[in-house]
């Protein structure tokens, strides 16, 4: 019972807020897993989204570079 | 809807999770036992955790890319940037900006972000699309059978893209994409843009491919009218596909569905109400429990009175 509460939860809080009705009544290892599926998804676009920022200024004209670290920063 | 159908719709909705999850979807076969409302509701959460992830970054990223050529920014949206992140930015830029860099990006590329985008974070981009680039991209999903992607992108398209979009699906793929819809009130619409001599052709389409369970949930989403146009490519099919198309209603418990049919077709109707009466009792009992609190013997008409 304590470890259902505990992974619904972590769901709730990767969900950021209430997990829906119909899955409140899954084992905690698949509540579990799909908080972790959640959080790993966010992880990977934070994560990529830095490294495409900055790939990106290698294709930036160099008198573009300066405005544009501006306007991101 | 019928225990097959809830299935299969069950199986998309875990689809289009694990597509913005990254994750295989028999990782979250799992969830195959979760109403469809709750994997709906939980598709949009998690849509939502996204999305608005990252979201200033993203939103000062689209700011930059005012500053550069729309040329340049596409370069930058396929080398560095990549579908994922394009699809997560598209809605964020000034739509007719978008669409200008969409003309400069090949169109395998735009099938990726496609495949990414959330199409209601994006609706004014898509609406501006023009019909010929909606086509070639739509030509390329169906090549990667991407029913579901198109399922989510119908609703959002103008009629002269939705026409283009449709000129490019073959029946099948028509079926299927129809089967996973997000809004099945834009079925009749959907249909409506289509030629009249394309129409008894998606029921012709059903019988090689066995998508007799889509064909049937097309139906009845559909209008008496449109019905009426449909159905008559019923009188073309030959024994076997009339075959199939009963073995298909016993096997996943259509009975209901196929009523549209068989009330217009008098030779399958006595096929159908034979197959039922041949079903075995406890079959049938528990099919007869189900339909009456559905309250849906009256509806079945001759088959109902088969199953009495």
């Amino acid at each position: 019972m304590a470890t259902a509460c505990k992974s619904l939860e972590a769901l709730r809080k990767q969900l950021n807020g209430e997990v829906p009705p119909g899955l409140r009544e899954l084992e905690p290892e698949h509540l579990e897993h799909l908080a972790d599926a959640v959080h790993e998804a966010r992880r990977r676009q934070g994560q990529a989204l830095a490294q495409a920022g900055e790939q990106a200024f290698s294709h930036v004209p160099r008198l573009l570079r300066g405005p544009i670290r501006r306007i991101i920063r | 809807m019928s225990r097959a159908a809830q299935i299969l719709q069950r199986r998309a909705e875990i689809l289009k999770l694990a597509r913005i999850l990254e994750r295989d979807p028999d990782e979250l076969a799992y969830l195959e036992a979760v109403s469809l409302d709750a994997l709906q509701a939980l598709r949009e959460q998690t849509t939502e955790v996204l999305w608005s992830a990252n979201g200033a970054t993203l939103s000062r990223l689209a700011a930059a890319s005012k500053l550069l050529p729309s040329a340049l920014t596409a370069t930058i949206a396929q080398r560095a940037f990549g579908p994922l992140l394009v699809a997560r930015m598209t809605g964020l830029l000034e739509p007719s900006r978008a669409v200008e860099i969409a003309t400069k990006l090949p169109t395998g590329f735009l099938a990726d972000v496609a495949v990414e985008l959330d199409p209601r974070r994006a609706s004014s981009v898509l609406e501006l699309i023009a019909p010929e680039q909606v086509e070639a991209v739509t030509r390329e999903l169906v090549r990667r059978r991407e029913h579901v992607t198109m399922g989510r992108f119908v609703g959002h398209l103008g009629d002269a893209a939705l026409k283009a979009a449709l000129g490019v699906m073959d029946n099948e793929t028509l079926l299927q994409v129809g089967f996973v819809l997000e809004d099945k009130a834009r079925l009749e619409r959907l249909i409506s843009l289509l030629p009249k001599a394309r129409l008894t052709g998606i029921i012709l389409a059903a019988a090689p491919a066995n998508l007799w369970l889509e064909a049937l949930d097309l139906l009845g989403h559909l209008s008496v009218p449109r019905q009426n146009e449909i159905v008559a490519g019923t009188l073309e099919l030959g024994p076997t596909a009339r075959e199939d198309m009963v073995a298909a209603v016993v096997e996943h418990e259509l009975w209901e569905e196929v009523v549209v049919i068989a009330q217009r077709d008098p030779t399958l109707q006595g096929k159908l109400a034979q197959r039922l009466s041949a079903l075995p009792a406890r079959q049938r009992k528990a099919l007869t429990r189900r339909l009456q609190a559905d309250g849906g013997i009256e509806r079945l008409g001759v088959l109902g009175q088969a199953l009495a």
